[in-house]
């Protein structure tokens, strides 16, 4: 074979990249982070042309369960326009040629980092997380097999005495992002990379939610109706971040999750498809039933 | 008396002491047979050195007999041989049964005077109300001042510390009560308070078997006076009758 | 013994061929303290770590009955149920308290590491417990929340005693426990040891080679010398009336 006639060969890529036994792989791991929730699974990360941290674990989830009718969004810290999300949108639709999407209520699929959408999702939706650090026991140990024995055996006493100690310097626990959920009552799990805002979201929801850490090569998921109890004392009630007052400059809704302008005293709402919603259709304009709905899906803790 | 089953027989005890490390071997007690029956306050004396306090040691088993037997008849009947019990076995005997005071005024450190009491009659089965408060009645009979219920024992005068562990002794008042010269450390007068309460004592039916060297001690509480010498008891009869023929000064 | 609670049979224990216990045999009932004693590298500390599980016997066994009856070996267990066993049933006070506590938290922390392993969730009663464990062991509660590493040796000791019983253990294991800390300060903890040895009627055993401290803690003793025991006894007859050649040079020694 002539060197053209090679390159001929390698030309017509793959269906989202990933060659198929690699997408089995991928899919065999995470039918088993859904059959034991909140368990971590190891896996083969590729490399991928997105660097490590970056969202590789997250990518290769997407293209592993991503088919030709599915429809597109990606977010960074809520923003479909952050630069992260755009490249990562770019190598997938280039690579499936599927549909995309800034309204959530049109995607099939999301990947995101660091935030869950404003926008209750539905059963028929999956939510794809990028993890920097899946380990949620990290702070109290290194040594990987004491890890693995801890999760193993259900011994989160480690992790208990964190929060004591956080709780006894600080007055609350400090934690806020990755905070720690109790997964179907067994397993310990990262919420790493969303805030604090957005962990009730995990608890009984229809959505099945996806974890994947290229770097650390691990997925690990939260079925849906599953539950996922922020890790608290039973007398210590789990807060979300609040701003008494704020309320986004650009849309006027106050119960989203508000990020600060640098430099002017004043938020904006961190979802930006839902910002842009709002602002198109005023919120007095919106059922009251779906602003009750809006409402207890944040405060489900 | 005479048909009931003896409180304490001992029989053909034998003691001999060995230090190894210098391959000393010394015979304390050789062949002693003795019986101390209810009603009886019965004094061993004899020479310094003679195989007193060894005696009174091995029946309180804080010395081994080499040979022999010492069976004591239990509160329930049983007949047990001391120099055969487990050591478990031995510790129940000593809390239920028997009391121990010895010359030695010693007691547990930093333990307060009412502790030490409420200690023996915790050991002896009473839970700690009572315990305490069969103590404070226990310390009053043996006229310890309230005030000095908090006090460590190594605080007080020989007398009170003695009274104290008298008290210990007989707070669950023992089938027998064993006093290794316990006024010898003593001057007269904490020496008579300590005496009029082992009157007290025996006189509530608690066997007593003891060792004094001053004869009108003896002579005073003796039922039967028993006499050792090198090991071996030489004379065993009335206070008397033994005093005259063996008494030393 | 009719009524034992804690019983060691045939225990022994060699790296390669090196002996450091053997054919060790005893049994201590409910509520009571066995004391054993011996000079270093008779083999008691071995014998100690064996029966926590923190060495793994080469032979013998080690039984462990509650209240109901039922029977354990705790060398059959395997490390997790023996790690279940230590949060509740079996305590270890070491000599060094930096081994059973973990410096770099709170004093009232290492005492909720014990009470949420076993299942407590509730922060005021992690708060209350603590103080009153602490209280009880004369630590300042001022310091409750203050990192052990700060902490003196015996208030480390003290802090350690309030772990090891916070969740009421019905076996005690004291390895040496005032090894080390000056006369004044050991006084204190044995006699805080000896309050909860009485009040608690936890099952313990205590190794020390201060003849005084098991006299103070145990009303039984055994004697080991080179990996074996050489005599058991009472106590005080022990210490008055030693039998075995060892047994005299060790109570000689210490009584000078």
């Amino acid at each position: 074979m002539s060197v053209e006639e090679l390159a001929e060969a390698g030309a017509t890529e793959q269906f989202a990249f990933l060659d198929e036994s690699s997408k089995r792989e991928i899919r065999r791991a995470l039918l088993t982070a859904v059959a034991v929730p909140g368990y971590q699974v190891p896996f083969a990360s590729r490399e991928m042309p997105v660097a490590r941290g970056w969202g590789s674990g997250g990518l290769q989830i997407t293209l592993a369960i991503i088919g030709a009718k599915d429809v597109l969004k990606v977010i960074d810290q809520g923003d479909d326009g952050g630069v992260n999300a755009v490249n990562l949108r770019r190598l997938i639709v280039s690579t499936t040629g599927v549909s995309w999407t800034t309204d959530v209520r049109d995607a099939t699929i999301v990947q995101t980092r660091h935030r869950v959408p404003e926008e209750p999702m539905r059963a028929d939706q999956i939510l794809v997380l990028q993890v920097p650090v899946p380990e949620p026991l990290r702070g109290v140990e290194r040594d990987m097999r004491e890890l693995a024995r801890m999760h193993a055996e259900a011994d989160y006493s480690r992790m208990w005495v964190s929060l004591y100690e956080d709780l006894v310097r600080n007055g609350v626990i400090t934690q806020t992002t990755g905070y720690p959920v109790l997964v179907n009552g067994r397993y310990v799990l990262a919420t790493t990379p969303v805030p604090r805002w957005d962990v009730p979201h995990f608890d009984g929801s229809e959505v099945l939610f996806l974890f994947g850490a290229g770097r650390e090569k691990r997925v690990y998921a939260i079925p849906p109706h599953t539950r996922a109890e922020p890790l608290t004392f039973e007398d210590v009630e789990f807060q979300v971040e609040r701003t008494e007052g704020a309320a986004c400059a650009l849309c006027g809704a106050p119960e989203a999750y508000l990020i600060e302008v640098p430099g002017r005293q004043a938020w904006v709402c961190s979802d930006t498809d839902w910002c842009e919603r709002n602002r198109a259709a005023p919120r007095a304009a919106r059922s009251e039933a779906e602003l009750t709905e809006t409402a207890r899906s944040q405060n489900r803790a | 008396m005479p048909d009931q089953e003896p409180l304490l027989s001992v029989r053909g005890l034998r003691k001999e002491y060995v230090v190894h490390a210098i391959g000393r071997r010394v015979l304390a007690l050789d062949d002693v047979d003795l019986e101390v029956s209810s009603g009886e306050h019965v004094v061993l004396i004899g020479p310094s050195g003679a195989g007193k306090s060894t005696l009174l040691r091995c029946v309180w088993r804080s010395c081994l007999p080499s040979s022999g037997e010492m069976l004591l008849c239990r509160a329930d009947g049983q007949v047990v041989d001391l120099a055969r019990l487990s050591d478990q076995e031995m510790s129940e005997v000593r809390d239920e049964d028997l009391g121990y005071v010895s010359q030695f005024l010693r007691s547990e450190p930093r333990r307060s005077v009412l502790d030490v009491v409420a200690k023996a009659a915790r050991r002896g089965g009473m839970d700690g109300t009572e315990a305490v408060e069969a103590s404070k009645t226990a310390l009053s009979a043996a006229r310890v001042a309230e005030s000095l219920w908090d006090t460590y024992p190594v605080l007080l005068s020989g007398g009170e510390q003695q009274r104290v562990n008298l008290a210990a002794g007989t707070i669950r008042p023992p089938r027998l009560l064993l006093l290794d010269e316990p006024v010898s450390a003593l001057d007269a007068c904490n020496s008579e308070a300590v005496l009029s309460l082992v009157e007290g004592i025996a006189a509530t039916g608690t066997v007593v078997f003891s060792i004094f060297h001053d004869m009108g001690v003896v002579r005073r509480l003796a039922t039967r006076v028993v006499c050792i010498e090198e090991g071996r008891i030489v004379a065993d009869g009335p206070p008397a009758d033994v005093i005259a023929r063996r008494g030393a000064a | 013994m009719r009524d034992w609670a804690l019983r060691v049979e045939n225990l022994s224990k060699w790296y390669g061929s090196v002996v450091a216990c053997e054919d060790v045999s005893l049994e201590v009932g409910p509520g009571e303290a066995l004391g054993i004693i011996g000079e270093s590298g008779s083999g008691k500390s071995t014998v100690l770590r064996c029966v926590a599980g923190d060495v793994v016997a080469s032979s013998g066994s080690v039984q462990v009955r509650d209240g109901a009856g039922a029977v354990c070996d705790l060398l059959e267990l395997t490390p997790s149920q023996r790690r279940h066993l230590r949060v509740s049933a079996l305590s270890i006070l070491y000599q060094d308290p930096s081994e059973g506590l973990d410096l770099n938290i709170t004093a009232g922390g290492n005492i909720a590491e014990r009470l949420t392993a076993a299942g407590c969730r509730n922060f005021a009663a992690l708060r209350s417990r603590a103080r009153e464990l602490l209280g009880r062991m004369d630590v300042d509660l001022g310091r409750m929340d203050d990192p052990v590493y700060s902490f003196s040796g015996g208030m480390r000791q003290r802090v350690q005693l309030a772990k090891a019983v916070a969740n009421n253990p019905s076996v005690l294991l004291l390895d040496e426990p005032t090894t080390g800390l000056d006369a004044s300060v050991a006084a204190g903890v044995l006699d805080l040891i000896r309050g909860v040895l009485e009040e608690s009627r936890v099952t313990a055993l205590v190794v020390s080679h201060d003849v005084s401290v098991v006299s103070i803690l145990a009303r039984r003793v055994i004697v080991m010398h080179q990996g074996r025991v050489v005599e058991t006894g009472l106590t005080d007859q022990l210490l008055e009336d030693p039998q075995h050649p060892y047994s005299q040079q060790l109570v000689a020694a210490s009584r000078g």
